[in-house]
């Protein structure tokens, strides 16, 4: 377990300001309520293992006492490093992205299953999505009920999505709360 | 006038005073006379000469005829005055110096030739009055006229005055007052002609139709008040006379062909009229530029252009009207929108052609001043009326017609399958169609109906045309915001000019919503986005840019973009995210006096009670914010808010547990575990783990009706099958609160009833009222009493330590002074 360092820290954040924009500053900045210390911490990002974790201090501090191969995870675990060297986003910072998203799409009832099967987001599927969507941004896709069941990246801008026809793909698909069952073995 | 003139008389008359006197001479006189011969030689050598002079070549000029003509006219003069009452002064004038000599006469005469002339003039006035009869102008005409005449009296009595006090030689008065005669002489049979050409014109327009010419030669004149009148004398022939279509001037070809004598007669009668209009319209534009002559110019103009917009030169009516469209004065303008309005109202006349030209004018006039109009002139658009019927009709041709492509598709199949037999059969029903056609072509060309296709094409043109214009401004708009901060942020002015054409644009924009094309959309909404917000880059510039743009503006941008989102998004729902931002930030700025209540509760009604969805976050952090903002405000306004908290609480269930007691938090406010009442973002405020403690002070507000709605909102978590009985929407509240408040000023007795009826009905509502309608009228005079002279003294204490500063200033001053002299001496 190691503190990010340079590289890994603006790859890692440039994935999460795809998604949440400015508010990548409530999410460092996010003052944490764990352990009995008395004086709240921060949360930290840490890389264990080529898994990046969102954990607050005084857990990481409890953490150290834990030999490095014994450790399996600590906090929130947010993404991997793949062999290639990429970074990507895991069904696990779901939470993070979905209170701090900038994109929404909302799913209508009727085709929530298929995404969580891990199909992208087709027009016909949308219930309702937030202005100014860029191609390539990240967008968070939540159920009607305001339940987030993943998320993905834009294909196509809200502009475009209109002239669209209903089978045109507008999220591609990255991550679905589906994962914790169909691969449950890789998480 | 009438004392002026006496104080101007008086001199002359005094010298010849003098020796009548001379009978008279008491032994006072005599005794000085004596006893000062010196002064007596001077006197007698000096007056006898020049008085006498005088005295004879006054009554050489008199004998022969102006003395019986005044006689005469004298008693005219009597008679009259007993029958009119108007011409007082002149008359009293008349009346006093008939003793004196040389002035008093001279007078007479002028003011005799006036009264003579009385008669006449009314006369053509009636016949004028006649003719504006039609122009329905009568009485304010007669009015000006009557003044007009009136000061013209008094500036030639002036003349005649002036003339008396330099004693000129009796010709060249005479001259002069003849002179005067034949002007008005000449100015009366202008009148008369004017009168009587254009009657003429009138009653048989097609043989006197080159009674225009001299019409239009007398509006050349150089008497203003000739011109004015044969202006609106033609205006009214003009309108008149002019057919209902389209004159076109015969070309050479047809000009040699031979015609009948009524064809000849139609074509000069034409051609005449055309030239008397172009002429016309000439000279209206040339005056229309003289600020003297611009009000007459630009309503003859106007009338014009209302009466017959389909005829010749329209466009340079048009231009004109245009141009004064936003013009300084205010009856102008007035004109000028009312006719452009009815232009777009009534496109019946013109078919819309001129629609098109107007609304092309406008938008070019727009860019060429730069977005720096009157917002009259932009405010036209409103009254402009698209038929949306016309694309849906089209469409349906359209598919018709697809539908009769396969139809005879279908047939020709099944005709060469059942071979030729029935050949006869299909030449019959080609007959049948092709003399439909044939029916169908020439009731297109008889009736007037235009075609939709050609009337499609100047809709899209005319909707170009408007939605160029609004981008423009806003475009304008932003550009100004995004430069100002850059350019001089220290500069007042530049913070204090506003933008007066937003508001109607952007009332423009909400009204033709629909028609916008989805291509604009776009860059509509992120104009919109960076208007709402009030500044182009966030950051400290905000607060600078937030002075440009009022929150009213900036409401009704969010307002708008709303609307363009509902009225073309049935199909794709679309979050607009931002501007719920701007609203959440925007209700803090609010201000009750300075910004506009109406547009608020329009806000609220629109964004927050007309969405189907919300985010539980969002609609958590809006209830509480409104219900923090209706704290700190008017009634009405809190009002409004509250009808929204309610409404909000209705919908959204989860939202509930804020009137629960205990504090949320945990899993159920996210990410956020603590309310944050500063965040700008209503995502992230946390609100979910608040508590709605402001329904509690709310509900002992001194307004029995807003203390009604708190209590009721914070029982609705435990009455969970309440039927809530009024739905009104915020807008409705606030109107009927500041229509209430207006009330209790005016009666506060009614106020007390309505609190009691009040309480009747609320049960929840506390014993707040009591205490408001426990006071007594002795202990408020006694509070305001006190609370006046605390005031007073404040007042007082401001005064004497201004008195005191000032004081020890000019000391300090003197000490200066006093230091300097002692050093510049010293140097000396």
């Amino acid at each position: 377990m190691r503190p990010l360092d340079e590289t890994e820290t603006s790859a890692v954040f440039e994935k999460l300001f795809k998604f949440v924009g400015n508010n990548l500053k409530s999410i460092v900045e996010n003052p944490s309520h764990e352990g009995p210390d008395s004086n709240p911490g921060r949360y930290c990002f840490r890389l264990h293992k080529n898994r990046i974790f969102y954990a607050s201090e005084s857990l990481v501090k409890r953490a150290t006492n834990v030999a490095r191969p014994n450790l399996v995870s600590l906090g929130t675990c947010i993404g991997k490093y793949t062999h290639g060297g990429n970074f990507h986003l895991t069904v696990q910072a779901l939470n993070l992205l979905a209170a701090n998203a900038k994109h929404k799409v909302w799913l209508k009832p009727q085709s929530e299953m298929s995404f969580l099967y891990g199909n992208h987001v087709l027009k016909s599927a949308l219930g309702r999505i937030t202005d100014n969507i860029a191609p390539g941004d990240g967008v968070v896709v939540f159920s009607m009920a305001d339940v987030p069941l993943g998320f993905g990246v834009a294909a196509k801008s809200t502009q475009d999505c209109r002239k669209l026809d209903p089978n045109g793909i507008v999220v591609l698909h990255q991550a679905d709360v589906g994962e914790y069952l169909r691969m449950e073995d890789e998480l | 006038m009438g004392k002026k003139k006496q104080k101007i008389i008086l001199p002359p008359e005094l010298p010849p005073e003098i020796p009548d006197d001379e009978v008279e001479v008491s032994d006072e006189d005599l005794q000085f006379v004596k006893e000062n011969l010196g002064y007596a030689s001077l006197l007698s050598s000096l007056d006898t000469h020049s008085i006498t002079k005088h005295v004879t070549r006054v009554a050489d000029a008199k004998d022969d005829a102006l003395e019986e003509l005044y006689e005469k006219r004298l008693r005219k003069n009597a008679l009259k005055k007993e029958k009119e009452e108007t011409g007082l002064q002149v008359d009293r004038v008349d009346a006093l110096p008939i003793k004196a000599l040389d002035g008093t006469l001279h007078y007479r005469t002028a003011t005799k030739a006036v009264s003579e002339n009385d008669p006449s003039e009314e006369g053509t006035g009636e016949d004028i009055s006649k003719e504006h009869g039609i122009v329905k102008l009568t009485k304010a005409e007669k009015r000006a006229k009557l003044k007009k005449m009136k000061k013209e009296e008094k500036k030639q009595g002036k003349v005649v005055a002036k003339a008396e006090v330099e004693e000129t030689p009796q010709a060249a008065v005479l001259a002069e007052v003849k002179e005067d005669l034949t002007a008005e002489e000449a100015f009366e049979n202008k009148k008369c002609k004017l009168a009587e050409l254009g009657n003429a014109l009138l009653t048989d327009p097609e043989s006197n139709i080159k009674f225009l010419k001299e019409m239009v030669q007398i509006s050349r004149d150089n008497d203003p008040t000739i011109v004015k009148l044969g202006l609106l004398s033609l205006l009214a022939v003009f309108k008149d006379i002019i057919p209902g279509y389209r004159i076109r001037l015969p070309t050479e070809k047809e000009l040699e062909m031979k015609v009948s004598k009524i064809v000849r007669k139609m074509r000069y009668y034409e051609s005449t009229l055309l030239s008397a209009y172009k002429a016309y319209l000439q000279r209206l534009v040339i005056l229309e530029k003289k600020p003297s002559f611009q009000l007459v110019a630009v309503r003859c103009i106007c009338s014009l252009l209302d009466a017959h917009p389909h005829f010749n030169f329209r466009e340079s009516l048009l231009d004109a009207t245009v141009r004064n469209i936003c013009s300084t004065n205010e009856a102008i303008r007035k004109i000028c929108c009312s006719t452009i309005k009815s232009l777009f109202t009534n496109e019946g006349k013109h078919g819309g052609e001129t629609t098109v030209e107007a609304v092309r004018l406008i938008a070019d006039h727009v860019k060429a001043n730069n977005c720096q109009l009157h917002p009259d002139s932009i405010d036209v658009f409103l009254s402009l009326a698209f038929d949306e019927d016309l694309v849906k009709s089209k469409k349906i041709e359209e598919d018709q017609k697809l539908k009769n492509k396969k139809g005879k598709k279908r047939k020709n199949m099944e005709a060469s399958n059942q071979l030729v037999e029935n050949d006869r059969k299909k030449s019959r029903q080609e007959m049948i169609s092709k003399t439909r056609d044939e029916v169908e072509a020439d009731y297109k060309a008889a009736s007037f109906a235009l075609d939709v296709m050609e009337k499609r094409q100047m809709q899209t043109e005319t909707l170009s045309a408007v939605f160029e214009t609004y981008f423009r401004i806003l475009k304008h708009t932003m550009q100004s915001i995004g430069a100002r901060p850059e350019a001089n942020p220290g500069l007042l002015s530049a913070s204090v000019e506003s933008f007066p054409l937003l508001a109607p644009c952007l009332n423009g924009l909400a009204k033709f919503s629909h028609l916008i094309d989805l291509d604009f959309m776009g860059d509509l909404m992120n104009h919109l986005k960076v208007l709402a917000s009030g500044s182009s880059n966030s950051g400290n510039s905000s607060d600078k840019c937030s002075k440009c743009l009022t929150v009213s503006e900036r409401l009704q941008c969010c307002i708008v973009a709303f609307k363009v989102m509902r009225n073309n998004l049935d199909a794709l729902n679309v979050d607009l995210q931002d501007f719920f931002v701007h609203l959440y930030n925007l209700v803090l700025e609010y201000r009750p006096g300075r910004d506009q209540g109406e547009v608020l509760a329009e806000t609220f009604k629109i964004m927050l009670c007309d969405d189907k969805q919300h985010d539980m976050q969002k609609t958590a952090a809006f209830i509480k914010r409104l219900a923090t903002f209706s704290l700190s405000i008017g009634s009405a306004d809190s009002m409004a808010a509250l009808v929204t908290v309610r409404h909000l609480l209705q919908k959204n269930v989860k939202c509930r547990n804020l009137l629960e007691n205990d504090i949320g938090g945990g899993s159920v406010s996210g990410t956020v575990p603590k309310y944050q009442p500063y965040s700008t973002d209503p995502n992230l405020s946390g609100a979910l783990a608040s508590v709605l403690w402001e329904l509690n002070l709310l509900s002992r507000h001194y307004h029995p009706a807003i203390s009604t709605m708190a209590s009721g909102i914070s029982t609705m978590n435990t009455a969970h099958n309440q039927v809530i009985l009024t739905k009104s929407s915020p807008q409705q509240a606030f109107k009927e609160m500041s229509l209430d408040q207006q009330l209790c000023f005016t009666q506060s007795g009614s106020l007390k009833l309505n609190n009691k009826k009040r309480r009747m009905n609320g049960p929840a509502s506390s014993s707040s009222p009591t205490v408001t309608t426990s006071f007594d009228d002795n202990e408020l005079h006694r509070k305001l009493n006190s609370h006046f002279m605390l005031l007073h003294d404040i007042k007082e204490n401001e005064r004497l330590r201004k008195e005191l500063d000032w004081t020890a200033l000019s000391l300090q001053l003197y000490e200066q002074y006093k230091k300097q002299k002692r050093r510049s001496k010293p140097s000396k």
